[in-house]
């Protein structure tokens, strides 16, 4: 019992970081119905920035939240209004092509930087707290997971309350539902949408600062979570910002669960199975509401 | 329905048709040596890449320069002396981790390019790829660092790798543990488990492991597969710790590795002795971030080189120091060192040829003969089997120590010379970071 109730545990933290990572891609393709493949390359990016802030002045990833996000939302803002604008209109295969290419571009340029060395942050708040667990009922807490599942929560709360109870939430809301009608009561689409992109790299960057105290940071780093944050914001439903919180948990605990049991190569072959299921029965997602 | 069936035929004869028409380049006149250098330089194994792009360059450099005081194969004297002066180039090719990219590369570097020599793909998995199509060529080739025993295994004609084959290596470590017993170490190590990512190179050693285990006296209590790229190891961590065997032997590339020191210490857990083949072990990063932690204080694995005493050799600083111009002043790492010892010996044995004809270079590559001396790296020297493995090739033992440098600590006579007390248990995580760090 309580290797299991471990494992839930243990299930859970994992999902909040998932969902940290998929917060960013919950406004680009969840709410603005937008395609991004070089979501997990903004997530590098914000790795690579804590870690060069880390590296030049000894600032604490945490810390450098702030700054990373900041350049990360100009150059989500950027991006649209250089390349997503272009395309918007288009067939959406000509979306996803060119965010492939924006990931090669991003990621062959990491490399060009950076080379592909692995690089770690070692001397961070997080990392130093890396043996520190809580204890209860036997079953261990990490605690920097711990801090790191608070700042998701924290993040998808302040999100929560941007995009449902505010009025530019429900401008945002409103261009990705009719963006004829959004025009018409004086929202400017374009606008939204930049804004929308320059918000999506700015968080799925603040996840990659986070991230950055858990995982070997690379240029190649940020594929795994890609996709793993699709499935997520598609599991949750497109337009729900805590229908992908609680899907991030239900992906981290199949992920956990499944492995305590059965051969780990079932780990993600349940996530994606439950993924075409809920894509069978209710294709709007868990708690879609379109 | 006729004049489809022509297309199709047409279509799928081409590829035979260009085999059957390929000549390989003229042998007279030779200015400069082609070699291809099909690489990893972006995409999952691209620090793998860059590495053996970096060790490319070296030997280039070598082979092209005059280094009179270097006692490696060429490296007094400008070019290949047999050739003329001829210079050795290098034609690279970034096949970005893609087999299916690797292969047409392969056939342009050939055909295109008209290369005498294809060096590559640094992996075993996407050089399995790679092999028929140069087979079908007929073009030298060689793969050093890459490990799987059947790449050899398959007697192609065309293929040399003169670095060690997992058998080898992961044998010498369950070389060390069945002999540990006898020189001092515990006797109590009876179980065993594997964790191993799901390529090639990780289930090639998973098997030899799980062979080679019972035969070391131990029994395996649990074997995981993990997918590469995986973002969390806490539940496999969790098994472990249930099944709680005494060695816990990790094939893992350095992210993943992270992960699982990460999982390993929050769930608090450590096996008295963990083995480890290549992957994170053989990656100078992973290697330098470990000093920064303790983390990597006592893990165990497997070397091609006795990486602390091979230092002290002059043509091991002075080929380091070319290398260094080249990787932003990173040392050779042993993957580096393999690949340059490779690639050393292709000059060699294209100079001994005394041109860039296959036949000339299969026959020259059969006589090769060369000593320890000749080397930067320990092997007993290069002369190969008849499936074109070196059978001098070795392996050793080393174990991360609390400098955060690994030590020779089997075979036993390079041990005595190296002169490391084993680390066992393995310890704690708090003790790892009570102690202080070599590079804190």
């Amino acid at each position: 019992m309580t290797l299991l109730l471990q494992a839930i545990a243990n299930g859970l933290l994992m999902g909040f970081l998932y969902a940290l990572v998929a917060v960013g891609l919950t406004i680009i393709w969840g709410l603005m119905e937008m395609i991004n493949f070089a979501h997990g390359e903004f997530l590098m990016l914000g790795m690579f920035g804590a870690w060069g802030l880390s590296v030049a002045f000894g600032l604490d990833p945490l810390v450098s939240i702030l700054p990373v996000g900041l350049v990360m939302y100009g150059l989500g803002v950027l991006v649209y209004r250089l390349l997503m604008r272009r395309v918007q209109r288009g067939d959406p295969f000509t979306q996803i092509f060119a965010t492939v290419g924006l990931l090669f571009l991003l990621q062959n340029s990491a490399v060009a930087a950076f080379t592909s060395d692995y690089q770690y942050l070692t001397n961070t708040l997080l990392t130093r707290l890396s043996g520190a667990r809580l204890q209860i009922l036997g079953i261990n807490l990490g605690i920097p997971l711990l801090i790191g599942a608070l700042l998701a929560l924290v993040l998808f709360l302040a999100l929560y309350l941007l995009i449902d109870r505010t009025e530019f939430g429900l401008a945002l809301q409103a261009t990705a539902e009719d963006r004829e009608a959004a025009m018409l009561v004086g929202i400017r689409p374009q606008k939204m949408f930049a804004v929308a992109w320059g918000l999506g790299a700015a968080l799925v960057a603040v996840a990659g600062c986070i991230l950055a105290n858990f995982f070997a940071i690379y240029p190649q780093v940020g594929f795994p979570f890609t996709v793993l944050a699709y499935a997520i914001v598609a599991l949750g439903g497109f337009g729900s910002i805590l229908g992908t919180l609680l899907a991030a948990l239900v992906v981290g605990v199949v992920q956990s669960v499944t492995t305590v049991y059965l051969p780990p190569a079932f780990k993600d072959a349940f996530v994606f199975a439950s993924y075409i299921l809920i894509g069978l029965f209710r294709p709007q997602g868990l708690f879609g509401r379109f | 329905m006729r004049r489809l069936l022509i297309t199709l035929v047409v279509v799928a004869a081409l590829p035979l048709l260009a085999i059957a028409l390929y000549q390989p380049a003229p042998a007279a006149n030779v200015q400069e040596v082609l070699i291809g250098e099909l690489l990893p330089l972006t995409g999952n194994f691209a620090s793998l890449g860059q590495q053996y792009l970096w060790a490319g360059q070296t030997v280039e450099d070598i082979v092209n320069n005059d280094y009179p005081d270097l006692a490696v194969p060429l490296g007094p004297g400008k070019g290949f002396p047999g050739l003329g002066g001829a210079k050795m180039t290098l034609v690279v090719r970034d096949d970005q981790s893609r087999g299916d990219l690797a292969r047409t590369l392969v056939e342009q570097l050939i055909t295109v390019n008209k290369v005498h020599f294809i060096n590559g793909e640094g992996t075993s998995g996407t050089t399995s790829i790679i092999q028929p199509v140069v087979e079908g060529y007929g073009i030298p080739m060689a793969c050093h660092p890459c490990a799987s025993p059947t790449l050899t295994e398959k007697g192609f004609k065309w293929f040399w790798r003169t670095g060690p084959n997992d058998k080898t290596m992961v044998a010498s470590v369950f070389s060390f543990f069945r002999e540990w017993r006898e020189h001092g170490g515990p006797t109590d190590l009876k179980t065993i488990a594997l964790l191993t990512c799901d390529n090639l190179f990780c289930q090639d050693n998973r098997k030899i492991a799980g062979e080679l285990a019972p035969a070391a006296g131990f029994q395996v209590v649990l074997d995981l597969t993990t997918k590469t790229g995986a973002t969390t190891l806490a539940s496999e961590v969790q098994r472990l710790q249930a099944a709680n065997p005494d060695v816990l032997f990790l094939v893992q590339y350095p992210p993943e590795t992270a992960v699982f020191q990460g999982d390993a210490k929050r769930a608090g857990w450590m096996p008295k002795v963990l083995a480890t083949s290549n992957g994170a072990y053989s990656d100078q990063t992973w290697l330098e971030a470990q000093k920064k932690t303790n983390g990597g204080v006592g893990f165990l694995g497997r070397d091609p080189t006795a990486i602390d005493l091979v230092q002290d050799r002059p043509s091991w600083k002075k080929v380091n120091d070319i290398y260094k111009k080249y990787s932003r002043g990173q040392n050779m790492g042993e993957l580096a060192m393999r690949e340059i010892t490779g690639l050393l010996w292709m000059a060699d044995t294209i100079n001994r040829a005394k041109s860039v004809e296959p036949a000339a270079f299969a026959k020259a590559a059969d006589e090769t003969n060369m000593t320890p001396a000749q080397l930067i790296i320990d092997y007993k020297g290069v002369k190969f089997d008849k499936n074109h493995q070196n059978e001098l090739a070795t392996g050793v033992v080393t174990q991360i120590g609390w400098d955060g440098e690994k030590h020779t600590i089997w075979p036993w006579d390079l041990a005595k010379r190296a002169n490391f007390k084993i680390i066992y248990p393995m310890p704690s995580w708090q003790e790892r970071d009570s102690k202080p760090k070599p590079a804190s």
